[in-house]
This record gives structure tokens, sequence and C-alpha cells, in this order.
């Protein structure tokens, strides 16, 4: 408390703000350091070619916390009491493994995608069931969402890789373009417009985020807050379905377990997202911005030949700057 | 009481309403009439059933019977829609705004401007800040996040989220000042005054009677479910003329006192009982000294002390900072400055467990969550703080020593039923109590602050309770009884502290104090405030005044 204490000079008030700035900008300065040391390390980092690889690679990330983001605005940002979706991911590639089955078993392309999407669906809206009816907090329910979804899924395809070959589609998706842009950038744009759309500039969204923000106020104001939370869920079940569609064309198929390295990037765009925010809390297109730029930080460090498993461990360390530094802001502003 | 004429003629008529909750009844045929363009106050004890008549009109109550006719009109089915619909807004007493919402979504949430494309944000902006303006006089910029707003200036927001449809008749402001200071107040009753100006009807719930002489043209008091008369304060109306400014306070204020002791009469009504215990205080020397302890938000600038066999009494109704200061001097909750003695010694108290080391316990308001174990014995609970001393060297539990010593302070303070083995939940409310006093009896502490010691615990173990009490004073020990049970202090306490706003605003004898002497005291609405912004996202438990058992 020694910080308060000098607050109450105008030296000790500088050097408070210096404090705050420092504390809720360090997440942001910690990141524009890395890039532009892996930029002036590697030459190719910020070639028009690797950028559009970057695009590539985080935008099932990107999906994927698009939905977490929902949730969280919706929930509130505590992440044990509050708004979290462990499950999208799962859900995902629940979705992309029956996609891929169905695929090589010569369903139609609509009718196998309309499949995953109703799996996905229905991960989704259990998780709403069990939050608004069963009143679970949202971080048990969806891991033993989760836990189903992967159970399901690994069951229903034995746990082997599926390879999707010569589907026309797949392949666009994976490899194409459109006026230069990836095609997975694109559908990754779609999703920041739809769904940042929906939830930042709707009266829905904006009554979802006092949810959020203050269940007590938003019920008092004849809110009914319930709806909001199951209507997050779905959301983010929607986000999961898009993904999907990007992860079985980047998969060729599907390879079993890639939905925990997934769980992981998406957790971290989500919050690194909310450093991005001009009020500092979860939104859609943080949690966008926020996933090309640990992909982009990981494919830097690939480029200058760091060990993969370093790259993890400099993950967690991100990590825990940007959960530290959001506690601590919440810390000063008391 | 009210006839049809007038229940054509006011704003909002509430008859007969009664309503009960399972052991209680709440509301025993109250009744409300608000007339057109009036300041109309609403108070009573804690339990008088006020908020519970603001609940049935808001909706979020079903009266048992009764009926409610608003601007003339009855209404048939009450919900928070249909009290809407007619015009009727509430500005609760806790801040309801999201902390990262901007001024303009606050103003319009849950009632968001839509334009072509989604939401209007450059409409609700200029909107919400013309609103603020003209009608609330403060001057906000529609972007500015309400954390970044002053306690006053995010009460002003919620009030314009109230009106800014301009289909308000009638504005129920339920304890509006409990996180304001002194000049915000001023403005609030500048703006209140205003909005009775251009027509709207008002409902001012408040514990502190100044304000209420001060700013009412009529008072209806509550007691025990039942309205039991209303006041006309004509004198307290603005007097023609130019509009009412900050000034006016001094002369209302000299006008009021005479006011607030008829409605003090009218709030308590009733006489002390015998069941306190005969004491000679016999105060020896200072134990517990409390100097200049302020913890920066909800108290400031506390100095008292406490002796030997001395009872103090601690009051304040809500918001007086009451609990803190208890939380604070027991290490729970930080000091900002200032200084403890026990017994001679400074202490800095950094958490409870230094308290207990020090000899000073608490025995807290809710019992039943911060007191005890439920699920543990009664032996257990009672052993809690002691357990060194019925251990061995290296830690083995000592059983046959330590039910040994629970057995014998449970039969010291006739704990029932006296098996230790007993688990603590299936106890009544006042033999928890008792477990809770037993195992700091064990502890040989020097100072017991008792925080709402007979909150749950029926009459007859009332009684015996405050013999309990009376009993560590004479057993040599200092004790703070903090309480807003004003009839309890009066009993029990041989001086009492009265809170206002974070502040000891005054310190008595309790023999020859009468009791609506004390509720005066507690109910004025003294200027010295501290900064209670800490208090908007997470109040403090409120509890109020209670007059009698």
């Amino acid at each position: 408390m020694t910080t308060t204490v000098s607050a109450r000079t105008p030296a000790g008030a500088a050097a408070r703000r210096v404090l705050h700035f420092t504390i809720s900008r360090g997440p942001l300065v910690v990141f524009a350091v890395l890039l532009i040391y892996l930029s002036l390390e590697s030459e190719f980092f910020l070639e028009w070619r690797n950028i559009k690889s970057i695009l590539r690679q985080s935008a099932p990330d990107a999906i994927l916390a698009s939905g977490l983001a929902v949730v969280v605005m919706a929930g509130g940002d505590d992440v044990v009491v509050g708004g979290i979706d462990i499950s999208i991911p799962a859900a995902a590639t629940l979705g992309v493994g029956l996609i891929a089955d169905q695929l090589v078993g010569n369903t139609p392309l609509l009718w196998a995608y309309l499949l995953g999407a109703v799996a996905i669906f229905g991960v989704g809206a259990a998780n709403a069931f069990l939050v608004v009816y069963v009143k679970l907090t949202p971080l048990l329910a969806t891991l033993a969402t989760l836990v189903a979804s992967v159970g399901l899924y690994r069951w229903a395809i034995d746990n082997r890789r599926i390879t999707v070959l010569g589907n026309g589609f797949v392949n666009e998706v994976r490899d194409g373009d459109f006026l230069g842009i990836p095609i997975p950038a694109l559908i990754m744009l779609g999703t920041l417009v739809v769904v940042g759309g929906i939830a930042h500039r709707t009266r829905f969204g904006i009554r979802m985020q006092a949810v959020g923000g203050n269940r007590s106020a938003a019920e008092i104001a004849g809110l009914r807050p319930g709806r909001y939370l199951a209507a997050s869920f779905i959301l983010a079940s929607f986000c999961g379905a898009v993904a999907s569609i990007v992860l079985i064309s980047r998969g060729s198929g599907l390879s079993p377990g890639i939905e925990e390295r997934l769980l992981v990037d998406m957790v971290l765009a989500t919050f690194v997202g909310a450093a991005f925010s001009p009020r500092r809390v979860v939104t859609v297109p943080g949690a966008v911005a926020g996933a090309i730029l640990v992909k982009a930080l990981g494919n830097g460090f690939q480029l200058i030949q760091v060990d993969l498993f370093k790259i993890g461990m400099i993950k967690g360390v991100l990590i825990l700057v940007v959960v530290a530094s959001s506690a601590l802001v919440g810390k000063l502003r008391q | 009481m009210t006839n049809t004429a007038d229940t054509k003629a006011n704003a909002l008529s509430m008859h007969n309403i009664s309503k009960a909750f399972p052991g209680v009844q709440a509301l025993d045929s109250a009744s409300l009439a608000v007339a057109p363009q009036e300041i109309h106050g609403l108070v009573g004890e804690n339990g008088a059933g006020k908020s519970t008549i603001i609940k049935v009109l808001a909706g979020i109550y079903q009266a048992d019977r009764g009926s409610v006719w608003v601007d003339g009109a009855p209404l048939d089915q009450i919900t928070p829609e249909t009290v809407h619909e007619r015009g009727v807004r509430f500005i609760h007493q806790e801040l309801s705004l999201v902390p990262h919402f901007s001024v303009a979504e606050s103003v319009f949430m849950a009632q968001e401007k839509r334009g072509m494309l989604g939401l209007d944000t450059r409409k609700m902006r200029r909107l919400s800040e013309a609103f603020l303006a003209e009608t609330l006089g403060a001057e906000i910029d529609g972007r500015t996040l309400i954390r970044d707003l002053t306690v006053a200036q995010r009460k002003l927001v919620q009030i314009a989220r109230a009106l800014i449809d301009g289909q308000a008749r009638l504005v129920v402001f339920d304890e509006p000042t409990a996180v304001l200071g002194a000049t915000d107040i001023n403005t609030l009753f500048g703006n209140i005054r205003r909005l009775r100006d251009t027509g709207i009807s008002i409902v001012y719930v408040s514990h502190y009677l100044s304000e209420i002489t001060e700013i009412c043209d009529r008072v209806t008091v509550f007691r025990n479910g039942e309205d039991v008369g209303t006041i006309d304060l004509g004198g307290a109306t603005a007097p023609p003329g130019p509009a009412p400014s900050d000034t006016d306070s001094a002369w209302s204020a000299a006008n009021g006192a005479p006011r607030q002791g008829e409605i003090i009469k009218l709030m308590v009504g009733r006489e002390i009982t015998d069941m306190y215990p005969d004491r000679k205080p016999e105060a020896g020397e200072t134990v517990l000294e409390v100097s200049g302890l302020s913890d920066g938000s909800r108290f400031s600038d506390v100095n008292f002390s406490v002796r030997t066999g001395e009872i103090l009494g601690l009051t304040g109704i809500i918001g007086s900072g009451r609990e803190a200061l208890v939380d604070t001097i027991y290490g729970i909750r930080r000091t900002r400055r200032g200084s403890l003695t026990i017994d001679g010694a400074p202490v800095k108290l950094r958490s409870p467990a230094q308290a207990v080391r020090s000899g000073l316990v608490l025995v807290p308001r809710d019992r039943r969550n911060d007191g005890l174990v439920l699920d543990m014995s009664v032996g257990d609970n009672v052993n809690m703080a002691t357990l060194d001393k019925v251990s061995s060297k290296l830690g083995w539990l000592m059983r046959a020593q330590a039910r040994r010593q629970s057995d014998e302070f449970a039969e010291q303070l006739d704990v029932r039923p006296r098996r230790s083995a007993t688990i603590v939940r299936f106890l009544s409310g006042g033999n928890q109590q008792k477990v809770v006093l037993a195992r700091w009896l064990a502890t040989e502490s020097k100072v017991f602050v008792l925080d709402q010691p007979t909150t749950g615990v029926d009459v007859g173990a009332r009684s015996e309770i405050y013999a309990l009490i009376a009993q560590l004073a004479t057993g040599g020990a200092g004790v703070i009884v903090s309480s807003n049970d004003l009839t309890e202090i009066l009993g029990i306490c041989d001086r009492v502290l009265v809170m206002v706003r974070g502040r000891i605003v005054a310190e008595r004898p309790t023999s020859g104090l009468a009791l609506d002497e004390l509720v005066a005291l507690t109910t004025s609405s003294a200027a010295a405030t501290a900064d209670q912004g800490a208090a908007i996202y997470g109040p403090e438990h409120r509890g109020g005044l209670e007059v009698g058992a």
C-alpha cells in the first residue's frame, strides 16, 4: 500500500500514472518489442508471402477466439464464475471428424458440413442448458462437454487419422486466394464482421455486454440474463462451426488431438486481445487481433529457428504476462 | 384511510397492501398515498416494511392483498413492465451500472436507439449529453466510461437512465444519498426539486431524517408493516420565487428539528423491555485505544478507547462505516492511517490471526458463515482457537484434554444440548452464538468485539447472551458491542459511540439517554463524509436501523 500513500504528492501521482500505463499496456509493449526483434532478425518475416501464411494459420484460432470472446462478454470476465467456454475447440474438432468421415464416405458436401454443424450446435446448446437451467458454473459445464465431445469423436472415427483427398472445396479453402487474400483469412474476416457486428453494433450485443458487465444491473434494467447467456453459447458454437470448415481444409481431414493446441491458443488470443481494446476488456476484434499476433510470434520464432518446445515455453510466459497485468490493473483501479 | 376521490386525484395510491413471508407479516394493510407533484418521504426502521412496499410497487414482490392506483387508474397486474409503462421509475440504492460502459451506453441500457445499421451511437451520445446538461445540470461527455466518473456523476447517470424516455410520472429514490458527500447531496436535492417542478411526483426513501425534513413535502412513517402516520412538512417546501439554492439547507435544517421529533415518535412507539442484566459498571485501566483510524474509504479519523470491565456500544445506520470499522479493528480490512494500542502496547493488525494473538477477538455478525464451521462438532468449534493448549509438543491432539476443555466452557455458557459431539449446524441460533463465545472465552482474551451479537437469536436466548456479555466485562475484559439494535445498545452498554457517514459524531453514557435521542443521533445527516468511492460496485452488507427486539 506504499504506492497509495505516495499518490498524495504530485510526483507520486505521476509515478502512479506511469505505473498504471506500464502495467495496462505492458503486454502490448512486450509484443511490440518481440515483433520488432523478429522483423530485424528475419527479413522474410514481413514479406507478403509470410504475412499471407500467418493469416492462413491464424484463421481457426481467430474464429474460435471470437466465439470465446462473446461468451466472456456475456458471462463476465471472471474465468472461474464468469463466462468461459473451453469446449469450443473440442466441439469444432468433433464437427471436423464427422465431416471428414462423411466426405470419405462420399456423402454430398452440403450434407456432410450440415451434419458437422448440427453436432457443434448440439454442444453449444448443451452448454447453454447446463449453465442457464442447471446453473453449473461455465467452467465446469464446458469442461464436461469438452470431455464428452472428445470422447465422442474419438469413438466415432475410431481414433484414427482421416485424410480427405481430392475434394475440390476442401482444397480451395486450404490453398485458394481471392483478390490475393487467402480464403481462410476471408472467412476469418467474415466471422469478425458478423460476430463482432452482432456483439458490438446491435441492441442485442450491447445488452449482452450489460449482462456480462453487471448482471444485477442488467436484471434491474429489465433484461433477462439467462437469454443472453444462452445466446452467447450458441454464438460460440456458430464460431465453432465456421472454424470446422477451415480446420478440415487445413488438415486435409482430421488428426485426432488438434483440439488441445487450439484450446490454448484460443484462450491466449482472447485475453491477449483485451489489451488491444480501448476499454481493456475482451472484445471480438481484440480476440481476432490477439490470434493473429500470437500466430505471428510463433511464426517468427520458427523463422529464426527457435526450438519448438521453447516456443511453447515463451507462450506460457506471455499468458502469465497478460493475465498478471489485467489482475494488477484491476487492483490499481481500486 | 384514503377515499376514492383522493385515489383518483393522487399520483400514487397503494391501498391496504399485505404481504407475508414465511414466519413474517412484512406488510399488514399498509397504505401509501402520493399527491401529484409532491416529494413524499417514506421512513421506518429496518423491517418496518418500507422496502417491501417499494418492491411490491416495482412488481418484484406480488402482494397478498391490496390495490395499487397510478395517476387515478388501477393497476390490475403489477409486473416490472406494466409499472414501467405507467411511468413509474426507480432509482435504486446501488449504482447499478456497468463499469466499462460509456455514459451514453449506460443511459440507454435496455432502451437503445437503433439506426439504419444496428445502434445509433451518435444519437444516444447526443441525447444523453443534452439530457444530463439540461435536466440535471451536469456537463459530462457521453463517451466517458462509468469507472472514470465520480460517485455523484454516476448517480446522475442512473437518474438520467430512469428519465431519458420522457415518460416518467413518478420516481422512487431509494436511499439516494447513501454513497454521496454533502455538496453532492445538495446538488441532488436541487435536481429532485427541479423534477417535481416539471410535474413529476417523487417518493423519497431514506434513513436520514434531516434529509426527509429538508426535501420532502410530506412523509409517511412505517412501523411493523403498517403505515402509522403521515406528517405534513409544509414548512420544508421551497419558498416561492427563485429556484431553491444550496443556502436553503441551513434554513430548513433549523425548521426540521421539531419535525424530526414527531417522526421519531411515530417510528419508535414502544418501550424498552427488561431483558437486560443489572450491572454496576466498574471501569478500570484502558485496554484498547484507537486513535486517528482511517481505512481510506468507509470511515476516517476514528478515536475511542475501551477500559477493562466496560461495555462500549457502537452503532450507526447503513453506510455509517460501522461494519467496516469493526472489520478493520480485527485486521480483516486494511488500515490506511491511525493506530491501535492493546494493553498499552501498540499493535499493527494485518490479519485476524494477529488480532487474536494480541488478545483481541471478534464474534462476527454473520455467525453461520464467519463464526462457525457448521459441519464440525461443538467441541471442535470451541477448541478451534486454543488447539495448542490441548495438543502435545509435537502437535498430537490430546483428545481427552480437548474434550475436557470444550465441556468446561460449554457448561459454563450452558450450551444445549450438552454433548460436545453434536454438530453445530443443528443447534439453535442462540446456542450457536454461545459456541462462538465459548471459543473466545477459552483464549482468555482482553478485548471482545461482538458484532450484532443477537441477530437471529430468539428472545429467550437473548437475555442469556446479554448476561454472558455482562459476565465478560465483570471478568475484567473490555467489551465492544456493535449493533444496529438501539434498544440493545441502551440496555447492555455503559457508553455508546454513534457513527454517521464514516465518522464518530457522538459519544454518550447510556444511563439517562433516551431512545428517541439516540435515534436522532444516528439519523442526523452530518456534513462529514468519507470518500466512499470504494462502496460502489460492492456495497458492504447493509444493515439498517432497528429499534427494539
